[in-house]
């Protein structure tokens, strides 16, 4: 498994952005699968964040502006998902379930483990910029917990030694 | 139609309509929040729930369409009761109890409702989610925000998406934690932005220029026409003790629904410049007060006196005025009149089908001066206009055009005579012979003809300023003062009939019927508004 890292394309990059051609295409083959350009508008914001790391206002600006929607409009749909990033994001976001099942079998360890590691607390990133931890809701992986996302991967089933293990190999910049 | 029952008094309305609205026919008044006649509906609020005979579970009143034989309980169920007491708690559970010092208290949906129907208890004992940062912000450069009063209605949103359609206002945020916000915080610049605070069924959004001013209940209505432009929105001049504090729409579904916009409502205040309160003669360069009688007896020999007579009319003045000025200046008299139009700036209002209406027209009657058979005029033809001699020049509103306030222009009229009719301090004051105070139009009544053609009455609020008349009645007690008695008519009614009986453009129309009516007979305008 690979775990990719994010590159979040700094904000001062993103003040005026334009779609280049591979991003207008995959946005044009998008809509033919929506009866109107509002529908689109997710996979849309989809598309972006993986672009550029982040929904920066500038990005929110360009989708309203391919969409025909208001950039409030735009911004109000980006603010109202938590999974899209408003700021940008650190090269790992640590995301650990605090839901029941993983929180029985070991997962609030696994974040106070973390935190400790880390030195920081939910919500907040490591100084060089490569872990961000949060804390998330259900990931729907309950068999397998407890469960810890990386950017978009799974990881099920994690100890503390294994969880270290990880945390060590992408701190390296191996993507594990 | 289909015919319904709503706490047993039988009302038929037409297929579609919606609860709510067959319920106010019936006078039984169903509380709501969210629901706004002109915006789309949501039924987020559930405070207008009712019972239907047959119907297992309560039903939103907003979303739900009358059928035939329909038998509804609103205020008669117990059931209803219930469920409005706990949907009021709910809303209650954040809201602050800052009556007191909240500028909406007295034309507030929620402490209406809270006050008839609610209860005076609550089970909430947790802190209440305040919003820190956006309890006084400045949204835009009408509107303040004070989310903590927000009851996420959802009117405002719509407002920007449906009516407007800047779609400038968004929730940012979800559940419990949202707010209103504009894109990135920008400044609220809609061209219609205050409308928002008047849908906004609480104190969340206010306009910046009222609050504070006056408390709701003070304020009297008098139903007028918003001067702004050739639309010719209907609207409430709110004003107590002599003294305009806002404008605010009065619904008319053919004109304005019940919108306004920033540029008209704002115009309230300038209601209040009232700087000539006295009839003023020149004698020696010096200008002289002087009694209505004196002026009138004077002016009436000036006037019958000179062998050429011009008039500068304006769009401004209401139909009653133009036709007695056209009667008196240039039927009886023979002298030359001429209406000066300046182009406005673009304005547009939506009206209750949805539909833009526009007018580049600064002038509120152009359209009334045109059907009385009068000469408009641009700016270019009124310089030719006064340059052309004459023994006395009458100015019947000297804002009628910018050209009048240019150095040409008062040079123009310093050859002879001038007559003028005046409110606020005007160049034209510096050179004119003779100075009549004139009521602004919150003293002032008649009617003015839009751009689309409807001919609609505004009211006299108050009394004019000082010793100023109106300048349908100068114009009469010229005309009387010159024995002219045809002319000598009343009130502006007695105007209005003669009018109708002689012109074209406006017969078959009655002063009763123009709308303007008793307050009493529109829909509360507080509430859909």
């Amino acid at each position: 498994m690979r775990t990719v890292a994010i590159h979040a394309v700094p904000e001062e990059q993103l003040t005026h952005v334009t779609f280049d051609a591979t991003m207008e295409e995959r946005i044009s083959e998008l809509l033919t699968h929506y009866p109107t350009r509002r529908a689109a508008l997710l996979p849309v914001l989809w598309l972006c964040q993986e672009r550029y790391g982040w929904i920066a206002p500038g990005v929110i600006e360009a989708v309203a502006a391919r969409l025909g929607e208001s950039p409030a409009f735009v911004q109000g749909v980006v603010t109202f998902y938590t999974m899209f990033y408003t700021s940008p994001p650190a090269r790992y976001v640590l995301q650990v379930c605090k839901t029941l099942s993983c929180a029985v079998c070991g997962g609030r360890e696994l974040l106070e483990h973390l935190k400790a590691r880390l030195g920081i607390d939910l919500g907040e990133r490591t100084q060089d910029g490569t872990f961000q931890l949060i804390g998330v809701q259900c990931l729907g992986a309950c068999g397998s917990a407890p469960v810890i996302q990386i950017n978009d991967d799974y990881y099920e089933n994690l100890t503390i030694e294994q969880l270290d293990a990880l945390v060590d190999e992408l701190s390296q910049g191996k993507e594990a | 139609m289909p015919k319904v029952t709503i706490d047993g008094t039988v009302v038929e309305v037409p297929a579609g309509t919606n609860l709510i609205e067959a319920a106010r026919q019936a006078g039984v008044a169903i509380p709501y929040f969210c629901y706004h006649p002109y915006l789309s509906i949501v039924g987020q609020c559930r405070i207008c729930m009712v019972e239907i005979e047959g119907a297992p579970r309560l039903a939103i009143a907003c979303a739900t369409p009358v059928t035939d034989g329909m038998v509804v309980r609103s205020e008669t169920s117990a059931r209803v009761k219930e469920a409005r007491d706990a949907v009021m708690e709910f809303l209650l559970a954040n809201h602050p109890l800052d009556c007191p010092v909240c500028d909406q208290a007295g034309e507030c949906l929620l402490q209406d409702h809270s006050f008839t129907e609610g209860r005076d208890t609550t089970h909430m004992v947790e802190t209440r989610r305040t919003f820190p940062g956006l309890e006084r912000r400045l949204l835009g450069p009408h509107i303040v925000q004070n989310q903590n009063r927000c009851i996420h209605c959802s009117r405002c949103i719509r407002f920007t998406q449906e009516i407007s359609e800047t779609a400038a206002l968004t929730y940012k945020s979800r559940g419990n934690h949202a707010f209103i916000d504009t894109f990135d915080g920008q400044p609220f610049t809609d061209p219609f932005s205050a409308c928002t605070a008047d849908v906004c069924p609480v104190g969340a959004l206010t306009i910046r220029e009222f609050r504070f001013r006056k408390r709701a209940w003070k304020l009297r209505s008098t139903p007028s026409v918003c001067p702004g432009c050739s639309i010719g929105c209907n609207l409430w001049i709110d004003h107590h003790e002599r003294t305009v504090y806002r404008f605010t729409p009065r619904e008319n579904p053919a004109v304005n629904a019940t919108w306004l916009c920033d540029f008209g409502r704002f115009l309230a205040e300038s209601l209040n410049e009232t700087h000539c309160l006295h009839p003023l003669h020149r004698v020696e360069g010096q200008l002289h007060r002087v009694s209505w009688g004196e002026a009138m007896r004077a002016l009436a020999l000036d006037v019958s006196a000179a062998r050429t007579l011009r008039v500068v009319a304006s769009a401004n003045l209401s139909n009653e005025t133009l036709f007695l000025a056209r009667e008196l200046f240039v039927r009886h008299l023979k002298g030359e009149l001429v209406v000066p139009v300046h182009p406005g700036e673009p304005r547009r209002m939506k009206n209750g089908k949805g539909e833009w209406l526009y007018s580049r027209d600064a002038h509120p009657n152009s359209e009334g001066a045109r059907r009385l058979g009068l000469e408009l005029v641009d700016g270019e033809r009124l310089a030719r206009f006064l340059y052309g001699a004459a023994d006395l020049t009458v100015i019947l509103d000297p804002t009628a055009h910018p050209y009048l306030s240019t150095a040409e222009a008062l040079q123009l009229l310093r050859v002879s005579p001038t007559l003028s009719l005046a409110r606020t301090n005007h160049p034209t004051a510096e050179v004119a012979s003779w100075l009549l105070p004139v009521a602004s139009l919150a003293s002032d009544e008649g009617t003015f003809t839009s751009s689309g053609g409807h001919v609609q009455r505004f009211q006299p609020a108050f009394s004019p300023a000082g010793e100023a008349r109106p300048a349908w009645q100068i114009l009469q007690l010229l005309a009387r003062a010159m024995g002219v008695s045809a002319l000598d008519l009343d009130s502006p009614a007695a105007v209005f009939a003669a009018m109708a009986t002689k012109e074209k453009g406006f017969s078959g129309l009655e002063w009763e019927r123009l709308g303007g009516g008793s307050p009493s007979t529109y829909r509360e305008h507080q509430h859909v508004g």
